[in-house]
């Protein structure tokens, strides 16, 4: 099995206060996780440490470049002056890479039909409703072609059939050989992808698999 | 009528012309960056360092850029890295800074006794654009223009979303140093032309107006270099009728388009 993300003794702090406590964690191709906990157990912070937005205090992590995140917030202006699909289209952009080609227009493009938004490609993101602009980070994390994708929280906001799609693509991504580790808050949401395994976090550790 | 147009015939009037309009348009461009991160200090903090190293320099009786360039560049990284490490102690360290130089630079002019020069610093002379000038501003002016469009996906990635780059593993910090050299750069080339207190304005103006009516970022960059170019024609034009500086001339023409463009979007809803 290739190995997507493998975290090893994982140690975040704010200031001098550890988050996330030695959290280890490996994923392989194909495979899902699920990382549950009450509010403030550490998940956000763990996916953060993980996408390598928060440094780590100790420990180590190992993953595959071609990730993509999608945050619980986006921290942006919500009236910066952006389409739909310029936003979409910045998924496909990799450090190696400056220009965008035909096919990640075209992926861009597949992506925002899975999502249901391609009718939207020419809106402004101010236009949006929460729903909508959740459901434009997904598609820009997932027209990169992940091979592993972090996912904070990604159904607040997101309708029941929207819900059902997303799950509907992560199937389709986890047969792809892309690893995908979801925060959720929603239990019912593990019986939705069989394979999948679930860790709760509390006080910032591991507290149990499920 | 015909008086203005005989008037861009003058050689000296059409390097002002070309000189300007690139260096608007530069600035007008990158301004749209400078204004989505709510960097818009940032030029008008640079221009007054620019101020006083221009001031050192005609008392040290050295060549203007020789002082003035290295030490807007210096101070661009110093400024960008502070607002980004500490939004809020930037703006300070920015109001500060500028400041102390503008207060510096009208010291070091008034101890060495060079005062007169003070003036052409302070609001541009864009119609002593000499020959070397025009050249300098057309390689500028392509680098700035080239290096946008090479980077332009990077750009607008980072302008929208630090974060979110960095999750992709792009270095944000090399793209912040670009940033803050191009700005440098623009506001280098732009200080001749409107002067120190004024560059600011050429930079940060049209990226608000355009921002009013861009409908995505490619528009939003388009459009911020069109209002620029057709401000400062414009305000060439408004300097010789009314036979007031360029720099002013430019910046008011701006302020015009601003307020007509914000009025007339406003009628429209």
């Amino acid at each position: 099995m290739t190995e997507r993300l493998k975290l090893t003794d994982a140690v975040i702090k704010y200031g001098d206060i550890p988050i996330v406590n030695g959290v280890s964690l490996t994923v392989n191709a194909g495979e899902m996780i699920f990382i549950t906990g009450a509010n403030g157990s550490g998940k956000s912070t763990l996916t953060k440490g993980i996408a390598g937005l928060l440094p780590l205090s100790s420990g180590t992590v190992e993953r595959t470049p071609l990730m993509s995140y999608v945050p619980q917030y986006e921290e942006a202006d919500r009236d910066f002056p952006a389409r739909v699909s310029e936003i979409v289209l910045t998924g496909t952009q990799r450090p190696y890479k400056l220009f965008t080609s035909r096919s990640d227009r075209k992926n861009a493009f597949d992506a925002m039909k899975a999502l249901g938004i391609d009718g939207l490609a020419d809106k402004q993101i101010k236009t949006l409703s929460g729903g909508q602009l959740r459901r434009v980070f997904l598609a820009r994390a997932i027209c990169g072609k992940p091979e592993l994708l972090l996912l904070d929280e990604p159904c607040a906001g997101l309708d029941a059939q929207s819900h059902e799609e997303l799950f509907a693509i992560i199937r389709g991504l986890l047969a792809d050989g892309c690893a995908v580790v979801m925060v959720t808050h929603d239990i019912s949401d593990i019986d939705l992808i069989s394979e999948g395994r679930s860790i709760r976090i509390s006080g910032g550790r591991i507290a149990g698999y499920e | 009528m015909n008086d203005i147009i005989e008037i861009f015939t003058y050689p000296f009037v059409y390097r002002a012309l070309i000189a300007g309009s690139l260096i608007s348009v530069c600035a007008s461009v990158l301004g749209v960056i400078l204004v989505l991160k709510h960097y818009s200090l940032i030029g008008h903090g640079l221009s007054e360092i620019g101020f006083a190293s221009l001031s050192l320099s005609s008392a040290l009786n050295l060549p203007a850029m020789y002082v003035a360039a290295p030490s807007v560049f210096a101070s661009s990284f110093v400024i960008m890295f502070v607002s980004r490490k500490y939004r809020t102690a930037g703006d300070i360290a920015i109001a500060a800074a500028s400041s102390s130089a503008l207060a510096l630079g009208i010291a070091i002019s008034s101890l060495s006794g060079k005062t007169s020069n003070m003036n052409s610093y302070l609001f541009g002379s864009v119609l002593a654009v000499d020959e070397v000038d025009l050249v300098t501003a057309v390689i500028l002016s392509v680098i700035v223009i080239v290096t946008f469009i090479v980077l332009y996906n990077r750009l607008f990635l980072i302008t929208y979303n630090e974060d979110y780059a960095r999750s992709l593993g792009i270095n944000t910090a090399l793209y912040q140093m670009i940033i803050s050299v191009l700005t440098a750069l623009v506001v280098v080339m732009g200080m001749k032309m409107t002067g120190t207190l004024l560059i600011s304005g050429v930079i940060i103006l049209p990226a608000v107006t355009a921002k009013i009516i861009a409908s995505g970022f490619k528009s939003l960059v388009i459009i911020s270099g069109v209002i620029s170019f057709i401000a400062f024609i414009g305000g060439l034009t408004l300097s010789f009728v009314f036979n007031i500086p360029a720099g002013a001339g430019v910046i008011l023409m701006n302020t015009a388009v601003l307020i007509l463009v914000r009025l007339a979007v406003r009628k429209r809803k």
